[in-house]
């Protein structure tokens, strides 16, 4: 019966991850334009992708919902903006929280802070205005709203400069061109989305505006004497865009038929790995994880605190099967970027949780559940897929290393030991929170639990210990590898050895005797909020010479993550009459 | 004191110090908000007692009182740690092998300590070593050459400590690390070479030093130049030099100012605090600023105010601003303002400039580095940078070497007990920059590291093995 029930669940398990995979399909051939090649942000990448991020940037979410209640991919949504539709004035795409910033824009509150352009427009000037005046004061002395004006004027520039980059000169009157193709070569100094590809090997890719510059008349009558080629690709690119914007899908079917085949057949190189990539994007392996690791939390909660060792069976066999694609999304984005696993803050925060959710199922060995493993991997794992989905708003999270930070070597072993220390400290205070709700709020905390949990919360401990000490020094190995400095006091730098020392410190005064379990549990919740300063805080000081993150709503939230904590640790310490668990002291 | 003794023997001080420590770490973090990295260093780290602010703890815009308190410095918590470490091994861990067993565990330990010192004085290394391939091989044998000096010591500790040997290595492998750290703190120095492409640098700006030269530009054939450091320029103080025909009255030294700027672009109430210079300071705002954020990894631009004086009228001479700003290594060649001044007849040229030392090797012959090429790549479409290398040649006639080298990120050139490392770029990547660091005990971190990690795997697998028995009985 068993069996059944599981492949049962093993059937809907995979279909729940398969389900995105399906194409986008419509009047236009949208699925085929998501998979053109393109060049951004240094990257190869399929439109797709290209749309999502920038789509997240704005909003936070990778599609549209109308007006009308229908469902935009972002492809379509960025097909609808570079042909320049009406309609995409309305879109409410614009994510603005900041409720100051919303107030002087003359903008009412609404549920999800997201706003359209047209609402936008009158008080562009005044955006304008706000972020020019931020943007004039000492970076120290910028407050919240500056912060955020000065963020809201770069997207709706990088969004300007998309367009620009879309921009059809052949319209153009002949007296304006020359001052356009001027303003064009002082563009290509930005960095632009290139959508014109080289058609040999190791040429080099165009942006569509100044590829079509030389399709323009007057261009081609002087080309008589100077030949002046057009690139094929970008005139079926131009024609795919007009035929969208005139609403003709036929055509816009040939140029894009035309476009694959001359692609094809030119430089098939450039179309590698761009199917695997919307593939990806599409299955969302990531934020579908988060879902089932959560459910895993709360049936092994359950389980352990009613002691239903069905349950925990259960949350372990769901736990060991999502770590499979999750571990399978992790390589897939290793392949893409030609990167070690973490190199920035999103997939720092992917790398703990995978780290934390194999810890998990170590933890709960083969035999039968103990649950440990089940709940803090479900709940780490949860926890830090949640934080890398509000961290992907930022762009590409595939995004190319700066030339200092570019040693795969140096990425593949400071990089992931210092992330699985993070985790192991995370696994340690979610260990150590567990103690002491469980202690304090229910009887579920006898003898041999508490012998338990001090064992897994000791080796949790020196593990994390072993893993941040050996990563702190290999980044200081690193940084004397690359400007001669083993250690510099660089707020990065601090972060991790404070995470070092406060596992030294953890494991001496357990030795010393000087802490039981209870303050080895207490002393665990605070390793939380020395990881987590020491993961997002130093990088909320300013950006440092090796911070890799800077988000503004995070500072917010850490700082609501640490009193959470501390307020945990007083808990652990109040005395043992109330403690529901009634527990011998030792 | 025999309660002296006890302080010193228990964990409770172990924890209290590193308790301590992390508080001094995270001040000295905070810090780095509002002061440069080198300031913090002195005022936190490298010091026996650091006098930590109170506003650093709090946001800025709340006005806090700037109350300053003493703490207890790095050098202090680092070297009572070192006392207590000792203190506790010494006294449980007893060495209680006798005979023969015993003879091999310090043959043992003679042996490792032999590896250790050689790997430190960099024993059998090339004397010009640049990278030809991948960083990966490069730093493995370094990390190779530390765990076999880890493991020879492990064997040692092994027969001499039995099970224990674990918990005696990782913690030596501490106090290597802490004392490694320690002498990099007193000894390393940092600098810099600026190259133009084609040209040739025979010397280095220091740069957390800095002084005042005096070029006089009036003899035929040579330039004299008269150089005074900054310990010498204090406030206040009068410098007499003899082979000048002027004094120097020193006004004024500023950490860090501001980038100069036209004298009509402040505001009126900026220049009515500003003295009447001569020089540049005539038509240039150039005035005390805030420190830079050791954050974001600025540099603070030194500047002095002075007078210089005629030495035998006891004249007036003109009073000057002289900063950083006008030196062209500091501003990375964008421009060369070297400030004039005619005293006598004679023509002189002033800078304050970062402490130029002369590229020597360890025979004491000169040497000469000339940038042949430098190559700048960015990734497609962006400006985001991808590799930032440079083509040198080094040239010591002394030493007779001569040879052509590449420098590039994270893979830097050593040679001279000196390592080079490519740092930044000139404008249009017209030159290079390089980050020329002498740290003669660089190669510690790697040795420790590697003889924490086997210590530590040892002692855990150790405490997991008799954690597993216990369960089992």
């Amino acid at each position: 019966m068993s069996r059944i029930w599981q492949g049962v669940a093993l059937v809907l398990f995979v279909l729940f991850f398969a389900a995105g995979l399906r194409p986008e399909r419509g009047v236009y051939d949208v699925d085929g334009f998501a998979h053109l090649p393109m060049m951004d942000e240094g990257r190869r990448k399929p439109v797709d992708t290209f749309a999502r991020n920038l789509l997240t940037v704005f909003s936070g979410k990778s599609s549209v919902r109308t007006e009308a209640g229908e469902r935009l991919s972002a492809t379509e949504w960025l097909l609808d903006a570079l042909a320049g539709r009406e309609q995409t004035l309305d879109y409410r795409v614009i994510r603005i929280t900041q409720l100051d910033l919303l107030n002087h824009l003359g903008l009412e509150k609404r549920s999800r802070f997201r706003y359209s352009y047209r609402e936008l427009m009158p008080a562009l000037p005044k955006l304008e205005a706000a972020a020019q005046a931020a943007g004039q004061k000492d970076s120290r002395d910028r407050d919240l709203y500056d912060r955020e004006a000065i963020k809201l004027a770069n997207r709706l520039a990088l969004f300007q400069l998309t367009l620009s980059a879309f921009e059809d000169p052949r319209l153009i009157p002949a007296d304006e061109l020359f001052p356009a193709i001027q303003r064009y070569m002082k563009l290509e100094k930005e960095d632009l989305p290139l959508v014109v590809p080289p058609l040999e090997a190791d040429g080099n890719w165009r942006a569509l505006m100044s590829s079509l510059s030389a399709a323009h008349p007057v261009m081609q009558s002087l080309a008589a004497e100077n030949e002046i080629v057009v690139n094929p690709l970008a005139l079926r690119w131009g024609s795919m865009m007009a035929a969208y914007a005139l609403e003709e899908p036929d055509r816009f079917q040939d140029a894009l038929r035309g476009y694959q085949v001359t692609l094809e057949r030119e430089n098939p190189a450039l179309l590698k790995n761009l199917r695997f990539e919307v593939a990806f994007n599409r299955v969302n392996a990531f934020v579908k994880s988060a879902a089932l690791y959560l459910l895993v939390a709360l049936m092994s909660c359950v389980g352990w605190l009613l002691r239903r060792e069905g349950w925990l069976i259960w949350a372990r066999r769901l736990l060991i099967w999502t770590a499979v694609p999750h571990t399978l999304a992790l390589v897939a984005r290793s392949l893409l970027s030609g990167y070690p696993p973490v190199t920035n803050l999103y997939s720092s925060a992917i790398f703990i949780g995978w780290g934390a959710v194999l810890l998990g199922v170590l933890l709960e060995g083969r035999g039968r559940p103990n649950g440990m493993g089940s709940l803090t991997g479900g709940i780490t794992g949860f926890l830090t897929l949640l934080i890398a989905h509000f961290l992907a708003g930022e762009g590409d999270t595939l995004e190319q290393m700066r030339a200092v930070l570019d040693t795969r070597f140096w990425l593949a072993t400071h990089v992931t030991t210092i992330t699985l220390g993070y985790m192991a400290t995370f696994v340690a205070g979610v260990a150590g929170i567990f103690y002491i709700l469980a202690g304090l709020l229910s009887r579920r905390l006898d003898e041999p639990t508490q012998k338990e949990m001090d064992r897994i919360l000791y080796g949790t401990a020196a593990f994390a210990l072993l893993l941040s000490f050996v990563g702190t020094v290999l980044g200081g190995l690193w940084a004397d590898d690359s400007w001669g400095r083993f250690w510099g006091w660089d707020p990065k730098e601090n972060g991790a050895l404070l995470i070092v020392t406060w596992c030294a410190i953890m494991l001496h005064a357990r030795w010393g005797r000087m802490v039981a379990t209870r303050g080895f549990a207490v002393m665990a919740v605070f390793g939380n909020i020395v990881t987590a300063w020491s993961w997002f805080g130093v990088n909320q000081l300013s950006i440092g010479l090796h911070s890799y993150g800077f988000t503004d709503s995070a500072s917010f939230w850490l700082m609501v993550f640490c009193l959470s904590q501390l307020a945990i640790c007083l808990l652990g310490l109040l005395p043992r009459r109330f403690w529901r668990s009634g527990l011998k002291a030792g | 004191m025999q309660r002296l003794v006890d302080l010193f023997l228990s964990l409770k001080l172990t924890v209290t110090l590193l308790a301590l420590s992390m508080v001094l770490v995270f001040a000295g973090t905070l810090a780095q908000v509002d002061k440069g990295i080198w300031t913090v260093m002195d005022q936190y780290f490298r010091c026996w007692i650091a006098w930590v602010e109170l506003p650093i703890f709090f946001p800025r815009s709340m006005g806090v009182p700037g109350w300053v308190f003493p703490f207890p410095g790095g050098f202090l918590i680092g070297s009572l740690l070192s006392v207590n470490l000792l203190a506790v091994h010494s006294s449980t861990f007893k060495v209680l092998v006798r005979g023969r067993r015993m003879l091999v565990g310090y043959g043992l330990l003679a042996l490792g300590l032999l590896i250790t010192v050689g790997v430190v004085l960099g024993w059998g290394t090339a004397p010009v070593a640049a990278t030809e391939s991948d960083a990966f091989w490069r730093v493995f044998f370094r990390l190779g050459r530390g765990t076999l000096a880890g493991a020879v010591l492990f064997a040692a500790c092994w027969v001499l400590y039995k099970q224990r040997a674990g918990m005696v290595l990782l913690h030596a492998g501490i106090l290597l690390l802490l004392v490694g750290e320690f002498f990099t703190a007193l000894f390393a120095v940092e600098a810099t070479m600026t190259i133009k492409e084609g040209e040739t640098a025979t010397f280095f700006d220091r740069s957390q030093q800095f002084e005042l030269a005096v070029r006089d530009t009036s003899g035929v054939d040579v330039d004299r130049v008269t150089t005074i450091p900054q310990s010498l320029l204090k406030p206040g103080k009068m410098v007499s030099v003899e082979a000048l025909p002027f004094d120097v009255r020193v006004r004024g030294r500023m950490r860090n100012s501001n980038r100069p700027m036209p004298l009509d672009s402040v505001s009126e109430e900026a220049r009515a605090f500003y003295p009447a210079y001569a020089g540049f300071g005539e038509r240039l705002y150039v005035a005390r600023a805030r420190e830079v954020s050791g954050a974001t990894g600025e540099r603070n631009a030194p500047a002095v105010d002075v007078e210089l004086v005629d030495r035998e009228t006891g004249a007036l001479l003109g009073r000057y601003i002289l900063s950083v700003w006008f030196y062209p290594n500091f501003v990375n060649q964008v421009w060369d303002m070297p400030t004039r001044v005619q005293v006598k007849g004679r023509a002189f040229e002033l800078y304050f400039r970062n402490r130029r030392e002369p590229a020597v090797s360890e025979s004491g012959a000169p040497y000469a580095v000339t940038l042949l090429d430098f190559v700048h790549e960015r990734y497609e479409g962006t400006q985001t940078p991808k590799d930032f290398s440079s083509e040198i040649r080094l040239v010591n006639e002394g030493d007779g070497i001569d040879r052509e080298l590449r420098i590039w990120m994270n893979n830097p050139l050593r040679y001279a007990r000196r390592t080079f490392y490519q740092s930044g770029y000139l404008p249009d990547d017209g030159g290079t920059v390089l980050q020329v660091v002498r740290n003669d005990s660089w190669m510690i971190p790697y040795l420790s590291c590697m003889i924490v990690f086997i210590g530590m795997v040892a002692q855990f697998g150790l405490s997991l093995k008799r954690m597993r028995k216990r369960e089992l009985s």
